[in-house]
């Protein structure tokens, strides 16, 4: 069970659809870990019924309710199934991004520790990653200049604030430094939603930075 | 419209010859349609929710004027084909029919918005839907008074709450949108739309 999760007003953002893709995929998946957050969210699109039903209804003629009847036979539209056979145990969202296991993405090497893979959700402004951290191992203490949505999917990892687990969400806004290590017994994955890059702050890893441009789309 | 009944005297909701159905199912008649939509492919039922819908799911379209006059009517095509197609999946226990037509509508707004900004991505907003479960029935009993009692209470909500309300749920804007908007800070439009939805859901709670 998760014990950390997404602040209201995200959670408000996303029911109402304001969320850019990129962080909606990341609050979704959450949801998929967390039935407490689903509860919250069903109760919030309850308001969203009700403002719908005290709209003032605009006049729709009758030729639209004819052409919807026309389309009552069509085919439904073709639904994504599940994969199978995937070994992530992840939310179907993220398993369809992912489209296979964990081993057959490309994994980008940045430190002895830490692997990234970029994921594509066509989010112009938001980099959606995954980030692989070995077990007991460290991501370099670093900032955000914006902010950073952060989903545990498998293992754990510790920071100056706590300690989390699969299902676990986070969000940090701008200057906060941090410096992760991964529990030990299981390599660490992580979902990374970010809008502006990861900046590392010691001297000796500072030449990495570069190598972290944001990769949005 | 709504036939208001708690679960109750929904037990004995047959003895007024709408309902011979289990405890605790709702029984307003909008939820009855989708019943008879998704169980056997009712058109009469979907006729009269087409009727009663279209109107409003057309003005949330139009809401903050997002989109033209020929994409809401595209959008109520889109939401109402949906709802033909996925009235079988509807839990009348689980959620007002109300809320499930907003949640549909909201989809298609945000994968319309998407198109017409030539937005390329690999995931539709139903993607983003979870498979439904089994909840617990208290759980479920819960949510239905909910809605009911949100109903109730949005017209008590103050004017600035409820027309900050309105603009995050019926136009989709974000809190910093609303916020350009209604020239206000940041930090007032959070506070606004938590207290609102404090004051709906507390009384959820009750």
């Amino acid at each position: 069970m998760a014990h950390h999760h997404p602040p209201m007003d995200l959670l408000i953002e996303y029911t109402t659809g304001a969320l850019p893709v990129a962080q909606s995929a990341c609050v979704a998946a959450h949801l998929s870990y967390c039935q407490q957050c689903r509860q919250l969210v069903e109760r919030l699109e309850d308001v969203g019924g009700a403002h719908l039903e005290r709209l003032d209804p605009q006049p729709v003629g009758q030729s639209v309710l004819e052409l919807v009847m026309a389309r009552l036979d069509d085919p439904e539209p073709l639904r994504y199934a599940p994969n199978e056979a995937s070994d992530t145990q992840l939310p179907g969202l993220l398993d369809r991004l992912i489209n296979g296991d964990y081993a057959d993405l490309v994994w980008k090497r940045v430190t002895q520790s830490l692997s990234i893979s970029y994921l594509k959700t066509g989010d112009p402004n938001h980099e959606f990653a995954l980030y692989r951290i070995a077990e007991g191992g460290r991501i370099p203490e670093h900032t955000h200049s914006g902010s950073e949505m952060t989903l545990v999917l498998r293992g754990g990892f510790a920071d100056e604030s706590g300690e989390y687990h699969p299902g676990d969400f986070l969000v940090r806004e701008g200057w906060d430094k941090h410096t992760p290590v991964a529990l030990e017994g299981e390599e660490c994955i992580c979902l990374a939603v970010l809008d502006a890059p990861l900046r590392f702050t010691r001297l000796r890893h500072r030449w990495l930075n570069p190598l972290l441009k944001l990769r949005a789309g | 419209m709504a036939n208001k009944k708690d679960a109750s005297t929904a037990r004995g909701a047959s003895s007024n010859g709408r309902w011979n159905v289990p405890t605790g199912r709702r029984t307003d008649e909008w939820s009855e349609a989708l019943v008879l939509i998704g169980e056997s492919q009712d058109r009469g039922a979907f006729t009269r929710f087409f009727r009663h819908f279209a109107p409003l799911i057309k003005a949330f379209a139009l809401s903050g004027s997002s989109l033209s006059a020929s994409h809401a009517d595209e959008l109520v095509q889109e939401v109402m084909l949906k709802v033909w197609q996925k009235a079988g999946g509807f839990n009348p226990e689980k959620a007002a029919a109300s809320t499930w037509v907003y949640t549909i509508a909201r989809n298609c707004r945000t994968d319309m918005f998407r198109r017409l900004q030539k937005f390329d991505t690999p995931l539709a907003s139903d993607d983003f839907e979870l498979e439904s479960e089994q909840e617990e029935s208290f759980v479920l009993l819960h949510s239905r008074r909910g809605a009911e009692r949100v109903r109730e209470l949005m017209s008590d909500l103050p004017p600035d709450q409820a027309q900050i309300l309105a603009k995050v749920y019926m136009e989709g804007k974000s809190h910093s949108e609303a916020a350009a908007e209604l020239d206000l800070p940041l930090g007032t439009v959070k506070s606004r739309v938590r207290l609102a939805i404090q004051k709906l859901q507390g009384l959820m709670e009750a």
